[in-house]
């Protein structure tokens, strides 16, 4: 089986994220690149597939050159090779713009199926798998929190507020998965000493044989307008406890539609 | 000269990070509190082969070196969790046995020593001989093929949960000096003949010490690691090695306090300014920060050394030196900004105060260090 996981790198969540005054864009450079959490589910999701099915895991990324620290990290959890999607001209672009990048790569390598998490800790848009598997024109099984196959049927489990769906598709085909689904395993120390071997191939706009003009920050079909920085925390509320703690604090919850 | 920080280091380093950071500070200053050992951390640094990072490769481990070994003891450290027996096991008994064993001792520990399945403790250290190896007194004595050992160890960490100890003793005498000619064996805990008692230590430490007791332990030829009477050296091998990742844990801990005394002064609000403001608190710490940044590259560099097979004694001691004293004086400033709270068991530091205190004293304490580097590298006449 030929598993493409789709990996991110996004500005580590922790870290103080700022837009840049001159374009509206993330800082990105200011800050580390880490993994979009997310896709460290696909990958592992990924490497659990291959395992059981005798596949191969390949990393598709596209990103600048930092990105390839967060390449190297997924070879060295134990996928097999990867593809990255390296180019000036490719800044700025947004969702609609990157699933077309994408789906000419993933048109260009081949696959059974491709792996996305659900959503990226910064954009937040949780698109991309719906926007690859309508132009690649396969299924798309999204919130997977199982995943299930058996020769070309695919089963999973779709996350619910009540609990889940049963829904069936056949390969190939595009999921994302959500945080229930499994916990990443860590890289280990051969696992990083074998990514270094492993074949990563750099893929530029040209080679994706899309336009220039129709990729990047000035063709993208969104635009931030305008933006603010979130207002400072407000205080918060102290729950004296004179013998009614527990009613107060409910209440409390209750006011602030919690329960 | 190249300082450059290479992506697999940096992945090493990220990834036992976030390993110990699942587990927390406040996982190791609980068990560190109660004497309970780190084991949980312990196998999963194991299961991705952290912990047997430096041992050959054909025996399960990963095949890198020392440098590799000390940044495991080092961000384990920096994520506020010090794994002493690292040190011990992975260190010393790990290099010991895999230059001076034989292949079936190899065949028989290395491979568990990597897996983390078990841990072989070092016992050097006796109530009369103490920072003098030519005063041991712990004796083995040849009894046909096999030898009796007898005599006593203490402070030795581990014990519990140890598959074997690797014990120093002394197996006749230098004609010309009269010091001890030592010999290594490799003796499991349960031998008939050996009583260990738990020996309670002040400092908060995760790790319990024994005094143990050789009562004519019989030990088999296939015990004896190495050469008889080549003791010494062979320990010598192990001892540079130790202080480096001494050293290491140390580095660790120095920046495990620095950010959280800098996090803290940066929030903690008493007089209309951060306390980070005063320079009665930025000094200490910013001193601390220069003191940690300036032993982590002497560590490196005695690592490089040693693994490039290349004198390392003096760089090791100087690191060990180094490591300990900036430790210290981290953790000190830490405790001291973080005023009451320094001290509480919440905020955790005291047991990190506990680790670099000892490492102030073991495995070679900073006099005998001092005493080295004035014989040594000044060339200055000794006083004992
Ligand atoms: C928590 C803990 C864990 C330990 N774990 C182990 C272990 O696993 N295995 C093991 O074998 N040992 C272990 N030790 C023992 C440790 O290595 C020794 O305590 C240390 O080497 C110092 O030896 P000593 O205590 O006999 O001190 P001594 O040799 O009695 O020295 C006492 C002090 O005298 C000074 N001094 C000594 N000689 C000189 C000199 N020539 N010049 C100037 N000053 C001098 C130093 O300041 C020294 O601190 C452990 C100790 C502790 C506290």
């Amino acid at each position: 089986m030929n598993i493409v996981v789709c990996v991110k790198q996004v500005p580590d969540t922790w870290a103080e994220r700022t837009l840049r005054p001159e374009d509206s864009r993330l800082d990105r450079a200011s800050v580390d690149g880490v993994i979009n959490e997310l896709d460290e589910y696909a990958i592992e999701e990924g490497l659990r597939l291959a395992e059981a099915h005798e596949g191969e895991v390949t990393i598709l990324t596209m990103g600048p050159d930092k990105a390839s620290e967060s390449i190297r990290k997924a070879l060295s959890m134990g996928a097999d090779k990867a593809v990255h999607v390296i180019d000036d001209g490719l800044a700025g672009s947004d969702a609609l713009q990157t699933s077309a990048v994408l789906a000419q790569v993933l048109g260009r390598i081949g696959f059974d199926l491709v792996i996305l998490g659900a959503e990226s800790t910064d954009a937040r848009m949780g698109v991309m798998a719906a926007m690859l598997a309508e132009r690649l024109g396969v299924p798309q099984v999204s919130l997977a929190s199982k995943v299930e196959v058996d020769g070309t049927a695919l089963r999973i489990h779709r996350q619910r507020d009540y609990g889940y769906d049963k829904v069936e598709a056949s390969l190939p085909a595009v999921i994302s998965v959500v945080e229930k689904i499994n916990e990443p395993r860590y890289p280990s120390f051969k696992g990083i000493m074998a990514a270094k071997k492993k074949p990563v191939e750099t893929v530029t706009l040209a080679d994706t044989g899309l336009d220039a003009g129709q990729v990047g920050l000035a063709a993208a079909a969104t635009e931030v307008v305008s933006f603010a920085n979130r207002p400072p925390r407000q205080a918060g509320t102290v729950v004296k406890d004179e013998g009614d703690g527990g009613t107060k604090a409910a209440e409390f919850l209750a006011g602030q539609k919690f329960i | 000269m190249d300082f450059a920080e290479y992506p697999d280091r940096a992945a090493i380093r990220d990834t036992v990070a976030a390993i110990t950071r699942s587990f927390g500070s406040s996982y190791y200053s609980a068990h560190a509190e109660g004497r309970i050992a780190t084991d949980e951390l312990w196998a999963a640094l194991a299961k991705q082969g952290f912990v047997g990072i430096n041992l050959p490769e054909r025996f399960g481990g990963g095949g890198a070196g020392l440098a590799e070994l000390a940044l495991v003891c080092e961000e384990t450290a920096a994520q506020g969790c010090p794994m002493l027996l690292l040190l011990v096991s992975s260190a010393i008994s790990g290099e010991v046995i895999a230059r001076y064993g034989s292949e079936a001792q190899q065949q028989t520990w290395l491979p568990q020593l990597a897996s983390g399945e078990t841990r072989i403790v070092f016992a050097i250290t006796e109530p009369d001989a103490g920072s003098n190896t030519h005063q041991l007194s712990t004796t083995a004595v040849r009894d046909g093929e096999e030898w009796l050992l007898s005599g006593t160890k203490y402070y030795i960490s581990g014990v519990d949960g140890a598959g074997a100890i690797l014990v120093v003793a002394r197996t006749g005498t230098d004609a010309q000096t009269g010091h001890g000619l030592l010999s290594l064996f490799l003796v499991p805990p349960d031998a008939p003949g050996l009583t260990a008692q738990p020996l309670p230590v002040a400092a908060a430490l995760p790790e319990q010490q024994f005094t143990l007791f050789f009562d004519g332990v019989r030990v088999g030829a296939d015990q004896l690691v190495g050469d008889e009477n080549d003791g010494f050296t062979q320990v010598f091998h192990g001892l540079n090695p130790e202080r480096i990742t001494g050293a290491a844990i140390c580095v660790g801990i120095g920046r495990y306090a620095l950010a959280r005394a800098s996090a803290y002064a940066r929030e903690r609000d008493v007089w209309g300014v951060p306390i980070g403001a005063h320079q009665g608190v930025s000094h200490p710490l910013a001193k601390a920060a220069i003191e940690v940044e300036l032993a982590a590259l002497m560590t490196a560099k005695a690592a490089w050394l040693h693994d490039h097979g290349q004198p390392a004694g003096e760089a090791s001691n100087m690191a060990k030196y180094a490591a300990a004293e900036a430790a210290l004086a981290a953790v000190d400033a830490a405790i001291q900004t973080h005023g009451g709270n320094g001290l509480s068991a919440e905020y955790g530091l005291v047991p990190l105060w506990s680790v670099a205190r000892l490492l102030r004293i073991a495995p070679v304490n900073r006099e005998m260090i001092l005493n080295y580097v004035a014989g040594h590298t000044l060339g200055l006449p000794r006083s004992y």
